[in-house]
């Protein structure tokens, strides 16, 4: 175990009743890497994320983070150790601004405490500058509630703000579903900003071609257990991946 | 202010958003259509009313719908209503709602007025012990909507027939008597207040500051961001630290306790603490509700629009009285204006995000 590693699950397993979800699954993750976590449907990725990030607890198994044993009992324990997961619908309340959702749950306070004073201006000021951050060159107010706002433009957000309660890693679920093609660039330029200020991320999406486009490394799940784990983009093709994935040839 | 440097990410999208002018952000606030139904109806009612009584009109230069002791009547119902619709509104906001608030109105001062006759308790220990009463129900009311997830349209049903119930037994079916409602809690909570020949009650002062404070809650306070969030979003609310449970079952308790209140105020201002009065309040709340531009399914609320909500519908009963409609048609009007209140609010919704 070297000081690199950020995150590494290790023998995970995951029942469903008698389906076998996960099956000794051992994944790391090291600083500034993004990993791209790559499988059929039903091979087991959401689950293996979910349990990283909260939602889900294995069976048995250990995570460890920064070589600390963790214990993950809901997504709010995840957050506080600096793992962020934004899913396909980016989990906003849409009803809200920029901002609002920005602070969710970590409102700073001004004034005297017991008035519960949320110090909007800060927030929106810290909201402007993030959005800038992001790629968001436009000039969209911080106060625009986020059902105003398109599919790229709420994944910058929840990027964004990720990025600012400095998290160490990133889990994007299906980032660029639904997105047109300019906005799936800017969620992929997104991720390498991500990775240059500092951040790890784990990538899963179906589409191969963006997979390819960002990540450093390549896993790949089948059925439950991880099939290859050491893939570079740059040493292979998308067909051979393809084929890992899956099952006609063994990593 | 786009910088060079920064790359220029996301391009497929609306066209500029320009800062729209003060008239646009008025007229896209939620509370817009309820203020300018308001003034009609004012402008409507006085007029109808000075025709109506010419003579009256003549001699005081005044349409008697705005004449004194009009608004001296209009005003005394008006916050005992508006302080159900205030706790309805933070609730409603949040994405669950109370139909046990009208027992609630009726239990409470029942219960009062029980320990103060019989001599168990002073009024003034009697009301904190109804008060009291009024937290555990609004208390139940959150646990089993929060943690045992049970929709709130069903926990408060049954908990309105529970409530009820409780006041017809304890009492028989009677009216507590009340005349000995005399003393510091009936100057506290509906003492009279003169303004020239203008008189007003002391709750109506209570409803004006637990206007100001709930706005500010909703507005301004992070309670009031996660108030909007568990309604919105509840999932990914809680994902971010939020306690929606905690934020429901609070604003259950609030709802619970300003019903109480507002039942308590009412019995001493007119006198009678009567098990079945409240009936039917619940419904009328939420229409003064939604018809102020709170969403029913949570995630946008508003206390200025309630205010203005409750006026609307109060101004109506009151209005349509006085011009010589049939008080039986009063259901007619408060039906159409809540059908095309929520016509309104749906067609600004649409036109506000159109192209997006």
């Amino acid at each position: 175990m070297n000081n690199d590693e950020l995150v590494r699950m290790e023998h995970i397993n995951k029942y469903f009743g008698r389906v076998q979800a996960l099956n000794d699954v051992t994944l790391t993750v090291r600083r500034n890497e993004i990993v791209g976590l790559l499988g059929d449907n039903g091979a087991g990725k959401s689950t293996l994320i979910k349990i990283l990030s909260g939602a889900l607890q294995a069976d048995s198994g250990d995570i460890f983070i920064k070589g600390q044993k963790v214990n993950l009992a809901d997504t709010v324990d995840a957050i506080k150790l600096g793992i962020e997961t934004i899913y396909q619908d980016s989990a906003l309340v849409t009803q809200l601004s920029i901002a609002r959702n920005l602070f969710l749950g970590r409102e700073p306070i001004k004034g005297p405490r017991f008035l519960n004073r949320m110090d909007q201006e800060a927030m929106n000021e810290a909201a402007s500058g993030l959005l800038r951050q992001v790629g968001i060159t436009k000039d969209i107010p911080p106060t625009t509630p986020i059902s105003a706002l398109s599919g790229g433009e709420r994944q910058a957000v929840a990027i964004a703000r990720a990025m600012h309660f400095d998290s160490d890693l990133i889990i994007l679920d299906e980032p660029t579903n639904n997105l047109g093609v300019e906005e799936t660039h800017g969620v992929l330029r997104f991720v390498r900003n991500a990775r240059d200020s500092g951040h790890s991320c784990i990538f899963i999406a179906h589409n191969i071609y963006h997979v390819f486009q960002v990540v450093d490394r390549i896993v790949v799940l089948r059925r439950g257990k991880k099939v290859a784990d050491d893939i570079d983009p740059k040493q292979t093709t998308i067909e051979n991946v393809e084929k890992i994935i899956t099952g006609l040839v063994e990593a | 202010m786009p910088s060079t440097s920064l790359p220029k990410a996301i391009e497929a999208s609306p066209a500029t958003r320009s800062s729209p002018s003060v008239v646009q952000r008025l007229v896209s606030r939620p509370e817009f259509g309820p203020l300018v139904l308001l003034i009609v109806e004012i402008l409507v009612f006085s007029f109808l009313s000075s025709r109506h009584s010419v003579s009256e009109a003549f001699l005081t230069s005044f349409p008697s719908f705005l004449s004194t002791s009009n608004l001296s009547n209009l005003l005394d119902f008006t916050p005992e209503l508006g302080m159900i619709a205030l706790g309805m509104t933070l609730l409603m906001t949040a994405g669950e709602f109370d139909l046990s608030v009208g027992s609630v109105f009726g239990f409470a001062p029942v219960l009062m007025w029980t320990f103060a006759n019989t001599g168990a308790t002073s009024l003034e220990v009697g009301f904190l012990l109804a008060m009291a009463v009024a937290v555990i129900i609004g208390f139940v009311n959150g646990v089993m909507v929060t943690k045992l997830k049970i929709p709130s349209f069903l926990v408060t049903l049954g908990m309105l027939l529970v409530v009820r119930g409780s006041a017809l037994y304890i009492t028989d079916g009677f009216p507590q008597r009340t005349w000995s409602a005399s003393g510091p809690l009936k100057d506290i909570l509906v003492g009279d207040i003169f303004i020239g020949d203008l008189r007003f009650r002391t709750s109506l002062l209570w409803f004006i500051a637990f206007v100001a404070i709930l706005s500010y809650v909703l507005t301004q306070s992070r309670l009031g961001n996660w108030i909007l969030a568990a309604g919105g979003n509840p999932d990914s609310a809680r994902a971010r630290g939020v306690r929606v449970a905690r934020t429901k079952i609070t604003l259950f308790v609030l709802s619970a306790v300003m019903a109480a209140y507002a039942g308590v105020t009412s019995s001493i201002r007119v006198s009678a603490a009567n098990p079945n009065s409240g009936t039917g309040y619940e419904l009328e709340v939420i229409a003064m509700v939604v018809i102020g531009g709170t969403a029913l399914t949570g995630g946008r609320g508003t206390i200025i629009g309630t205010l203005l909500g409750v006026l609307i519908l109060r101004m109506m009963r009151n209005g349509i009285v006085i011009v010589g409609v049939p008080g039986l048609a009063y259901n007619i009007f408060i039906g159409a204006i809540i059908l095309g209140m929520m016509a309104l609010h749906s067609w600004l919704e649409r036109r506000h995000h159109a192209g997006t």
